[in-house]
């Protein structure tokens, strides 16, 4: 049986991880898990700890076991490694786990990650494409589809997961990802999702809080958005994420955004809004600077 | 046809065979003859038997009601017919006359009549106010079994076992004991013709018709209420359903179905149906319109006798061999929803309507629900989805049924649903908003559906689920019979289980934090994750319940509407003359609906709770507004304070002195007691307030209680205690005074006084005493004065040793002087809420009073300035602005067409720029260099530096970030202003600030800085609205020239402004006044500040700045026109009275001292670079953008105003609109 399906044993931890709920992931009691979920739940654990910041410790833990006989063990190390910016080494670790073990959902998932996160989407793309049924690697490929602005083959993506996989989460988390792309009343079906998951308390966490401040957002509703946003920088004040879209919506609003901007800054400087603008700084000067006036005053 | 449920059994008891049943008309009362004898007074409502009546030989078969007097009537089989008064609990009389069993007896609607049927054969009429025997009628050939009176007509209607019903015309009868007036003679003569008599000269009454049609003795027969329609019950296990005209009468079908003797029968007073009860241990309820079973009622082992309907409510009742059931056919409950300020509810003709609680208006019907299930069964619960506009209607018909179905968008008489989606369930509530849960209790699974009616999970709640309530997002209520579970949906497990038996209900508060959970006698209150929070116990049914926005629970059972705090507190806020179903309360309005499913608005005075929510919440300004804006003042709610430990608060109410005092006491407020122990003076209450007081320290409220006693030891003591020796030694002179030895000994020794103690002693005689404190103190003088006058020497007193002598202690601190320090508590909140709550008052009085005065001027122009902003704002509201949008649902999704191998797509961003020729879709798609072509082409653009943040602003408001799976970046999307539109080449992305926002705020900002002097501020804001109008985009072609109208005033005051900041630069008033050169330019400068078109009241700073300057520099002339043009342009009246006092001095000497170049007359521009006038006629230059006009020389230079386009370069002109 799936240990993931709705009856499956790792439902509820899987879920936890899904809706950005790691710490709970990492409080999850797995000593009454049967043996053969006790990888994937730890593997989980790992992974959750990796997103709270704790790659290195889990760099450690792992780095003994990434044996040959672990290739979950070793993709998870290249995650961590991908998060310690050791981008290189990471994806030299995934490439040859493809290589060895490329039908390890695992495998496929942890390294489809790191390989989007260095930008080589194509080589992400093929090795979650090898998936069986794994509703991880679908959202992946449905997120690397939207990153590379390829909203007809997300839907194509979503549309198919949903024939086979119904009502599950990550099905729900990926449809609403590619709504929000798509707009129009899929604003709105994405924000029921995350709301009804930021809303409920075993559910609520800050990215659902952040999704349903994002929907909101698209579909006008500022202050709505304002709300859950403050909700979420209650719950977790250096979630750059909450302050990176609160920002927006500040400019939206026509409000001052610089202290913001400043947090921001501090929180993660290497924060696509950030790069991006800055980007954008320069493109303006450079532009700006083929015009003048005939005359000067 | 389905069997046996349904039946809703309000009552039931035990005793012998009932025989005879009869509703009280008014009250929950129901009397029952048994076969054993007795007869029985139940309570129904609350179960309880009221009475007994045993005077009855052997078994009574008949009992009667009377309709408005404290009578009944009943008959038996011991050939009696007695009438009985249920107030004094006695027979009032017996009529004699029936040879054999009475079977049935029955009042007169309206005379004083009595119709009995018996064995005898004989139907008789009794008259029972003169207790005499009116009528007997004869004709019947075997046992007469029933006999009724028609309810409006003068019939009688009867049945008897031999197989016949016969309808008998009584008006005769009402004729002759009518007052005789009436007849004139002619009525006599018809009557004597008309009436042929029946074989023994009766004309009383007469048989109309003989109804055969029974193959056996009939047992009931029944008039129907209006129609004329009549239905009987017989032994061949027939119900016959008959009807008559004024000539003659007719079968008119028969209900089947009874396989045993059917004993009783009758027409249900409200609906068509007809009712039957038989000997086969069924009820059975028949349509009276197609004559088919409706629903049939089995009990197990008890065969039924008799069965009766209350004439006014929707109740029944049956007789069996075992007792007697009070039951209805059906739920009265209508099935209602509240959204926010609009209540959905289901009729009985089964439409759904829905009613506006602000304005008090029901709707016209939206839907109608006839197809839903059967038609004799209404609908049990409706959910609504505000985000659908869609209801879920369950109803009990066919096992359990849902339909989802949409409302449509505007009511407009019945119609049926255009499509819906049905399914098998006993319970289905929407638990999101795309999500609903439907309920199947006999396989025991709750599944989740979608809004196509797709299963998308399923579970198998705890065992026993009998119902499903909304459990918050994401969460159910699951209802068993003893416990309450929260169960999530998504982890698919009980999060929280509390043990509350028998739930039927459950209300949600407004703000979702609490819920009611109402069983048929408990409210338990909980909190969203089930956490109990009170419970209480109600003997009579709870029928509903709703929360206020406070968070006070009201519900309605049978006969009170009560309330309850959270913490259990409850009470009663009115009582009911009928049941009502609560839907929601605001402020003294309570909404329900009553049982004919109409919406009714109950007044309620809330103050009784309201004010003990502000206690418990410790509310105080609240509650001193209830207090003073209500008369709450009750021994209840003082008790309650008191009880509730609050006697300082309760003190504030009660006048009683006594109450008072003891309140006082037990707050500890020793000034209002003993101002009220002054007013009553009684020893007792001086005792205590002395205690009290000594407790406290209070020891001038001691003293001055020990004084009214007239405790002088204990004041004495008090003195000593507290060292005020003063008052001590007055005490002892108080002793002398009263002769009082034991007293004055005591004060003396307080005060040390020996030698008045030894005067004392001396006094009374006690020598040794006297000599021993002398000797003791060492007064030689005195101990021998004493040896002297008792004629002895030292020699023959034998004395013993002395210690030292008693020295009273000396007072360290002068206690006396002020009391102990009291503990600050005992000056209650309240009264410092009382008192500074009437400070407060006084001072807003003043406060406004104030503004009233000196204010008011300016806030009429500010508002004046606001009023016209305000309509366009009005005008313009409304666009840009996003919406819930429920768009037709459209499958599949616009697919940009390209191969499906690799390669990366477009992104959103770029078919902005490719969208739209505005410059602000191309700065928000990034595409910079595009933009600043436009806006090069359009209005000249060649600055762009100031148009940077703009740019930057526009571009930040663009993209959001969604955060997606762990470890990867978030996932980048872009915010449209068209919200609504998918189709990819329409989409364009928002704007921040835009028009409307520009008017409200950033123009506001303008013009306050404006107002305030402010102008290097308001020359910021007003070229930043010029870059923010520059980059934005509007709806429509009319906001099109809105904007044109804000760029040209924002660049006339942008212009106004630099000209008066240019005359301030030149330097301070001094250095100008010195040289004449800066003196003529400083003028010019005012003058021309007062060119630019804006704002009226702004002009008149303006000008009432280039006035003054005038006045000052002598400059007469000038000021005199602006002082015209300023009573021109009126407004404030301090500033045009300065105006015309000017221009009163200046027309004295209509002469300039300087001259400036400023022609009053003449009609010219200011140009914005130089700041001189451009005379009409002269050539200028324009910036394309701004308007803002220059002199020739300036064309190619960079506009001053808006600084970023080239003065005299046209461009195609600024597009906002696509």
């Amino acid at each position: 049986m799936d240990p993931y399906s709705a009856e499956g044993e790792l439902i509820n931890i899987h879920n936890h991880f899904h809706q950005g709920q790691y710490q709970e992931v990492v409080d999850f009691d797995v000593s009454s898990l049967s043996p053969e979920n006790a990888l994937p739940a730890r593997v989980l654990q790992l992974r959750a700890r990796v997103a709270l910041g704790q790659a290195e410790d889990v760099l450690a833990e792992v780095q003994g076991e990434a044996g040959e006989g672990a290739p979950e063990l070793a993709a998870v190390s290249a995650l961590a490694a991908q998060a310690l910016g050791k981008a290189d080494e990471a994806v030299e670790t995934i490439e040859g786990l493809a290589q060895s073990a490329g039908d390890n959902p695992t495998v496929q998932v942890l390294g489809g990650t790191v390989l989007q996160a260095a930008g080589k989407s194509e080589e992400a793309l093929a090795l979650l494409e090898r998936h069986q049924g794994s509703l991880d690697a679908v959202a992946l490929i449905v997120q690397i589809y939207l990153q590379k602005n390829r909203n007809d083959l997300a839907v194509k993506e979503v549309a198919a997961a949903r024939r086979w996989a119904q009502d599950s989460l990550l099905v729900n988390l990926a449809e609403s990802w590619v709504g929000l792309r798509l707009g129009g009343e899929k604003y709105q079906q994405a924000f029921y999702v995350f709301e009804e998951l930021a809303q409920a308390p075993a559910t609520s966490s800050v990215q659902s809080l952040v999704s349903q401040a994002v929907a909101e957002l698209h579909l006008g509703r500022i202050e709505e958005a304002q709300a859950a946003l403050d909700q979420a920088l209650k719950k977790e004040p250096g979630y750059a994420e909450a302050i990176a879209n609160l920002l927006v919506l500040n400019v939206i609003a026509g409000k001052n955004a610089e202290e913001l901007t400043n947090s921001l800054q501090k929180v993660n400087p290497e924060h696509p809004f950030l790069t991006d603008l800055a980007e954008k700084n320069d493109l303006f000067d450079k532009a700006a600077t083929k015009y003048k006036a005939k005359v000067t005053a | 046809m389905q069997a046996s449920s349904g039946m809703l059994t309000k009552f039931e008891s035990k005793s012998s065979r009932a025989k005879g049943i009869a509703f009280h008309p008014k009250r929950p009362w129901i009397l029952v003859s048994l076969h054993s004898s007795t007869i029985q007074l139940w309570d129904y409502r609350m179960g309880t038997l009221i009475d007994r009546f045993e005077e009855h030989d052997g078994p009574v078969r008949g009992v009667d009601f009377h309709k408005t007097q404290p009578l009944f009537v009943s008959g038996g089989d011991d050939y009696k017919i007695k009438v009985w008064s249920y107030q004094t609990r006695r027979c009032l009389f017996t009529l004699n006359g029936h040879l054999d069993y009475v079977r049935t007896v029955f009042f007169h609607h309206e005379l004083p009549w009595i119709v009995s049927a018996s064995d005898d054969q004989t139907i008789r009429i009794w008259n029972w106010q003169n207790r005499s025997l009116l009528c007997t009628m004869t004709g019947h050939n075997h046992y007469a079994m029933c006999a009724q009176f028609h309810p409006k007509e003068d019939l009688v209607v009867s049945a008897s076992l031999d197989q016949s019903v016969r309808v008998w015309d009584i008006s005769g009868l009402r004729k002759k004991h009518s007052a005789p007036t009436s007849m004139s003679f002619e009525d006599q003569v018809a009557r004597a013709n008309a009436n042929q008599t029946d074989m023994f000269g009766n004309t009383d009454a007469v048989v109309k018709f003989v109804l055969e049609g029974h193959d056996r003795g009939v047992n009931w027969v029944a008039f129907h209420p209006t129609m004329p329609l009549i239905v009987s019950a017989g032994d061949d296990r027939l119900i016959k359903l008959w009807r008559m005209s004024e000539t003659k009468a007719w079968e008119v079908d028969t209900c089947r179905g009874h396989f045993q003797n059917a004993s009783g029968c009758l027409f249900h007073p409200h609906q068509d149906l007809i009712l039957s009860a038989g000997e086969d241990k069924t009820i059975r309820v028949w349509d009276l319109n197609k004559r088919t079973a409706v629903h049939t009622f089995k009990r197990e082992n008890d065969r039924f006798w008799v069965i009766a309907a209350h004439p006014e409510i929707n109740l029944f009742a049956a007789g069996h061999d075992n007792g007697v059931m009070v039951f209805k056919l059906e739920r009265e409950r209508p099935a209602s929803a509240v959204y926010q300020n609009t209540l959905f509810y289901i009729t009985k003709d089964k439409c759904v309507k829905s009613y506006d609680f602000q304005k008090n208006v029901e709707s016209p019907t939206l839907l109608s629900l006839k197809k839903l299930g059967s038609p004799w069964v209404p609908p049990r619960t409706v959910s609504y989805n505000p985000a659908e506009r869609s209801v879920l209607v369950t109803s009990p018909a066919d096992g359990g049924t849902y339909e989802l179905v949409n409302l449509p968008r505007d009511g407009s008489g019945a119609i049926e649903p255009a499509e819906s989606k049905r399914g098998q369930g006993n319970s289905a509530i929407f638990v999101a908003r795309n999500r609903f849960a439907v309920l199947n209790t006999s396989n025991q699974t709750v599944d989740i559906k979608d809004l196509t009616n797709n299963t998308t999970r399923s579970f198998k709640p705890p065992v026993g689920t009998s119902d499903i309530y909304f459990g918050g997002t994401g969460n159910l209520l699951i209802i068993t019979p003893t416990a309450v579970h929260l169960y999530d949906i998504q982890q698919k497990k009980t999060t929280a289980e509390l043990a509350v038996n028998g739930v039927k209900y459950v209300v949600w508060s407004n703000d979702g934090l609490y819920a009611a959970l109402l069983s048929k006698h408990n409210v338990t209150i909980v909190t969203k994750t089930l956490e109990q929070v009170s419970t209480l116990h109600e003997t009579i049914r709870i029928k509903s319940a709703t929360w206020d926005d406070a968070g006070v629970l009201l519900y309605s059972t049978l006969n009170h509407v009560k309330y309850t705090l959270l913490n259990g507190d409850n009470g009663i806020v009115r009582t009911l003359d009928q049941t009502v179903y609560l839907v929601r309360v605001k402020g003294r309005n309570v909404y329900c609906l009553d049982r004919a499913a109409k919406p009714r608005i109950l007044q309620i005075d809330p103050t009784e709770y309201r004010f003990k929510l502000a206690l418990v919440k410790r509310n105080y300004e609240e509650m001193l507004h209830i207090i003073q804006n209500s008369s709450l003042v009750g021994q209840s709610i003082i008790s309650y304070l008191q009880k509730k430990g609050y006697p300082e608060i309760a003190l504030q109410f009660v006048q009683d002195p006594a109450t008072r005092f003891e309140l006082a006491i037990e707050c500890g407020n020793l000034d209002v007691a003993v101002e009220v122990a002054k007013e009553l003076d009684r020893p007792k209450l001086w005792t205590r307030l002395s205690t009290e007081a000594l407790a406290h320290g209070n020891h001038s409220v001691v003293e001055m209680c020990y004084q009214k006693l007239k405790h002088f030891d204990k004041l004495s003591f008090l003195y000593l205690t507290t060292g005020d020796n003063s008052k001590l030694s007055r005490m002892a002179k108080i002793a002398e005074h009263r002769g009082d030895f034991t007293s004055r000994f005591q004060n003396a020794l307080y005060l040390g006084e020996v030698e008045d103690r030894i005067q004392m002693f001396k006094e009374i005689d006690l020598y040794p005493l006297a000599y021993m404190t002398a000797k003791a103190h060492g007064l030689e003088e005195e101990v021998q004065s004493i040896l002297e006058a008792t004629g002895l020497t030292e020699d023959q007193l034998n004395l013993p040793t002395f210690g030292e002598p008693l020295t009273p202690p000396k007072p360290v601190v002068p206690t006396y002087q002020a009391n102990w320090p009291t503990k600050a508590t005992s000056q209650s909140f309240f009264e410092k809420a009382l008192l500074s709550q009437v400070e407060g008052l006084s001072l807003e009085d003043d406060a406004a009073a104030a503004n009233g005065l000196g204010e008011a001027e300016e806030e009429v122009t500010a508002k004046r300035d606001t009023l016209g902003e305000a309509e366009e704002d009005e005008d313009a509201a409304g666009w840009d602005m996003g919406e819930d949008i429920v768009a037709e649902v459209e499958e599949g999704f616009v697919n940009v067409e390209s191969a499906d191998a690799g390669g990366a797509g477009s992104s959103e961003a770029d078919l902005w720029a490719r969208n739209s020729p505005l410059a602000v879709d191309h700065v928000a798609g990034g595409s910079f260099e595009t933009a600043m072509q436009l806006l090069n082409r359009q209005v000249g653009a060649v600055n762009f530096a100031p148009l940077k943040p703009r740019f930057l602003e526009v571009y930040q408001a663009s993209k959001t970030y969604l955060p997606a799976s762990a470890g990867l970046p978030p996932l980048v999307n872009y915010v449209r202003r068209t919200v609504e539109e998918t189709d990819l080449r329409k989409v364009l992305p928002v704007i921040p600030r835009d028009l409307e926002y520009l008017a409200s705020n950033d123009l506001q900002r303008g013009y306050d800085s404006m107002k305030a002097n402010r102008l290097e501020d308001g020359l910021r804001i007003f070229k930043g609205i010029l870059h923010a109008v520059l980059i934005n985009a509007v709806g429509s072609d009319s906001e099109v020239a809105e904007a044109k109208k804000l760029i040209a005033s924002a660049s006339e005051y942008t212009v106004a402004m630099s000209i008066e900041l240019a005359r301030r630069a030149l330097g301070s008033t001094e250095t100008v006044n010195q040289n004449p050169q800066l003196l003529k330019r400083s003028l010019e400068l005012s003058a021309y500040f007062t060119i630019p078109k804006i704002e009226v009241p702004h002009r008149q700073l303006a000008l009432l700045n280039a006035m003054n300057l005038a006045m000052r520099s002598k400059n007469y002339n000038s000021a005199l026109s602006f002082a015209n043009r300023m009573l021109a342009n009126g407004g404030a009246s301090r500033l045009l009275e300065n105006a015309r006092r000017t221009k009163a001095q200046c027309e004295r000497n209509p002469n300039d001292a300087v001259e400036i170049e400023f022609d009053q007359f003449a009609e010219f521009d200011i140009c914005a670079a130089s700041h001189t006038p451009i005379y009409s006629g002269t050539a200028y230059e324009e910036c394309a953008f701004d308007g803002s006009k220059y002199h020739t020389k300036y064309k190619g230079t960079v506009c001053v105003v808006c600084e970023v386009c080239e003065v005299g370069k046209h461009g195609s002109g600024l597009k906002l609109f696509v």
